[in-house]
């Protein structure tokens, strides 16, 4: 099955052209047979022992290592097999999401179009060999996700919020291409980038970590690129769940977990990624506590839990970090799912302000909800609970970095508790604020939230008590530790989110609100999108983007629209090139060309 | 003085003339004319280098500047055309405006 899954960039395209097509009497209905597979052939192919590449030399010819190379391992397959896990519930969400009747065939079309789209090129990034293949993938999926925040194009606000996602991505999209341009022959491959060959080129191990961080920082909005992630959520919530949730974002951090060997051989990286990760998730975690939408407070929330995954890497613990992106997966794609059912049946209404008291009112998303949110805070016996154990328990264990570091992890489980807490409780328990009739859920809508709910309590067993998960990765993500349960630290983990759970659910009203004033508010069927100012301490962006336009406009002085000054120059430049020429040889024509002027 | 040396400084003289006119005319007519002139001092260059290496390589290139010149009058003339059409003075350098 291995050979079958190196052509899983493929697998969509079929559905993509029956919908563009317009074939199949629901529309969509067609895309929906391509996730699935990805996700049986993943599978077999990761319990079968994945193991296959290809290999085309020259695709590229101008680029030290410009070969068209695939491989699938382990690693990959079993990104994929979240990819396609988790598109599968998405794509059949969406049937009921999108509604025909609301959005019109055409647009629920394009949606499920765009959506093959970013799984085919999702699944070359993750199919990708060496850095070329990488690249190819890592942009469409930027495109992709640009598309599909900017989906609904009419309403104000998307456009921009999807212009932020390219920006952020385009500075990740130039790391990996200096680090492309960078690397001596024949090392672009990912797996082999960090052997004392590869690090000979200028700048050594250092430089190339460097960019390969950047690029993941971009990706799984880490650090000072966090500001796209939230406004992302402009887009349609399927989008969330799929790509800002669980797997474009944290193709960031399969990056990071496939080039391990490299950050293992830049130490300093190795500390930075540590510093981001643990920075990114404590801010993360109370910048959620202040949003006043939905969707938004779940969008920090995934900034947050992508920070531990990006600070296990830099504690040297890959392993863990693969682990929890394959758990948060599951939870956090459910809870956005839920998200827009609540969203859905509130007729588009996206603030916290508009919700409340909905639990007699949507029980499947109470039930949902709740158990996404046990496993996110990272209860015993929950999976979210057995992967951030080991990324605490690799933090602990680190010693050449501080323990404060660990502390911020362990303190941002209480943060998690809280922000969970906080919209848990605001949006099904308390006051009821919506009184209008609700829009219930069509059955294709709940069930999606069935296997995903199934992932977010038992993904945690594949490593607990027997190592299932790391024996079928191999060494593909370094030795992985093993996972003690019950544990001290776990338990204290547990307690301390479950503190702050309790605490967000005793005084709801105490919580602060950042204050923005929406500028422009729709209620009209899907979602009120409202302009927000970008995020906070994103100012260097604009000053960034000044500079870009002074630099442009400078150059562009140049063409100034004078065809005689065009010609001067080029008689000037052919009068140069033939001076240059003539300097070596002595035939003493150059008087003739020089003449004019 | 031979011939070669002749018809080498025929052609030196008729790119500096075209280049020339280039330059200083602002009419596009004549612009053009100073352009075909180049391109014939070229042509010329390139017959006598077959010429002198005895093989017809040089001529086969000098009829494909042959043709490129007419291609480039024909489009040449009708911007000009299109030009005085558009405007009273046709001043080559007005229309900087289209400048992207």
């Amino acid at each position: 099955m291995s050979d079958v899954l190196l052509w899983a960039f493929l697998f969509t395209l079929p559905g993509l052209l029956l919908t563009a097509l317009g074939i199949g009497k629901r529309p969509g209905a067609a895309s929906q047979g391509g996730p699935p597979v990805i996700f049986v052939v993943a599978l077999i192919a990761l319990l079968t022992g994945a193991n296959a590449e290809l290999h085309v030399a020259g695709w590229l010819p101008f680029l030290p290592d410009g070969a068209f190379h695939l491989r699938v391992d382990p690693l990959s397959a079993l990104m994929l097999a979240v990819v396609g896990g988790v598109s599968t519930c998405v794509y059949i969400f969406s049937l009921g999401y999108m509604d025909p009747k609301v959005e019109g065939d055409g647009n629920v079309r394009r949606f499920f179009c765009l959506l093959d789209f970013f799984v085919a090129s999702m699944s070359i990034l993750v199919l990708a060999g060496n850095l070329a293949v990488l690249l190819v993938g890592w942009t469409c999926v930027g495109i992709s996700s640009f598309l599909l925040i900017s989906f609904w194009n009419d309403k104000a606000g998307t456009l921009s919020a999807g212009m932020q996602a390219l920006a952020a991505n385009a500075i990740g999209d130039a790391a990996l291409l200096v680090a492309l341009v960078l690397v001596p022959a024949g090392c672009g491959d990912l797996v082999t980038l960090g052997s004392t060959a590869c690090i000979a080129g200028p700048g050594g191990a250092t430089l190339l970590a460097l960019l390969i961080l950047i690029a993941a920082s971009a990706k799984s909005a880490q650090g000072p690129l966090y500001f796209w992630l939230p406004s992302a959520m402009a887009g349609p919530t399927p989008v969330s769940a799929l790509i800002h949730a669980a797997t474009m974002v944290a193709a960031g951090v399969y990056l990071l977990a496939r080039t391990h060997t490299l950050i293992a051989a830049a130490p300093s990286i190795a500390a930075t990624t540590a510093i981001i990760g643990v920075l990114t998730a404590v801010i993360g975690g109370i910048l959620s506590l202040m949003q006043g939408n939905f969707k938004r407070g779940l969008a920090y929330s995934t900034v947050s839990q992508l920070g531990y995954m990006f600070a296990a890497v830099g504690f040297g613990a890959p392993f863990a970090a693969m682990f929890h992106l394959v758990t948060h997966a599951s939870f956090k794609a459910m809870l956005f799912l839920t998200a827009g059912v609540v969203i859905h049946a509130l007729h588009g209404r996206e603030k916290l302000s508009d919700m409340g008291g909905l639990r007699k009112d949507l029980p499947g998303a109470y039930a949902a909800f709740m158990i996404g949110s046990l496993a996110l805070i990272g209860i015993p016996m929950f999976s979210g609970a057995f992967s951030k154990d080991l990324i605490l328990e690799a933090a602990q264990g680190h010693d050449p970095l501080p323990p404060l570091l660990w502390l911020g992890l362990f303190g941002g489980v209480f943060l998690t508790g809280m922000y969970t807490g906080r919209l848990f409780f605001g949006v099904f328990h308390g006051p009821k604020k919506y009184h209008g009739p609700i829009h219930q859920p069509a059955g294709v809508m709940l069930w999606p939230l069935v296997p995903l709910a199934i992932g977010a309590v038992l993904l945690g067993y594949l490593e607990w008590p027997v190592p299932l998960l790391s024996r079928v990765l191999g060494g593909t993500v370094g030795p992985a530790e093993a996972v003690h349960f019950p544990s001290v630290m776990g338990l204290a983990a547990g307690a301390l989110g479950l503190v702050g759970f309790g605490i967000a659910g005793w005084r709801p009203a105490a919580q602060p609100v950042r204050a923005t004033a929406p500028v422009a508010a729709h209620h009209d069927g899907h979602g009120d999108h409202y302009v927000e100012d970008l995020e906070p301490g994103v100012g260097w962006a604009d000053w960034a983007a000044e500079q870009g336009y002074g630099l442009a406009n400078a150059v562009a002085g140049v063409q100034s629209g004078h065809l005689s000054r065009y010609i001067f120059i080029s008689v000037l430049g052919v009068a140069a090139i033939l001076l240059l020429t003539l300097a070596g040889s002595t035939v003493g024509v150059s008087q003739t060309i020089t003449g004019p002027r | 003085m031979n011939a070669e040396v002749l018809v080498l400084g025929t052609s030196a003289v008729l790119l500096a003339i075209g280049a020339t006119g280039a330059l200083i005319r602002r009419n596009p007519i004549a612009m053009l004319m100073s352009i075909e002139l180049m391109l014939n001092a070229a042509n010329l260059l390139l017959v006598l280098g077959a010429r002198v290496r005895g093989n017809v390589d040089g001529q086969a290139a000098a009829l494909i500047v042959l043709v490129l010149a007419a291609a480039e009058a024909v489009i040449g003339l009708g911007v000009a055309l299109a030009l005085f059409r558009d405007r009273a003075r046709a001043d080559i350098d007005e229309p900087s405006e289209v400048a992207g």
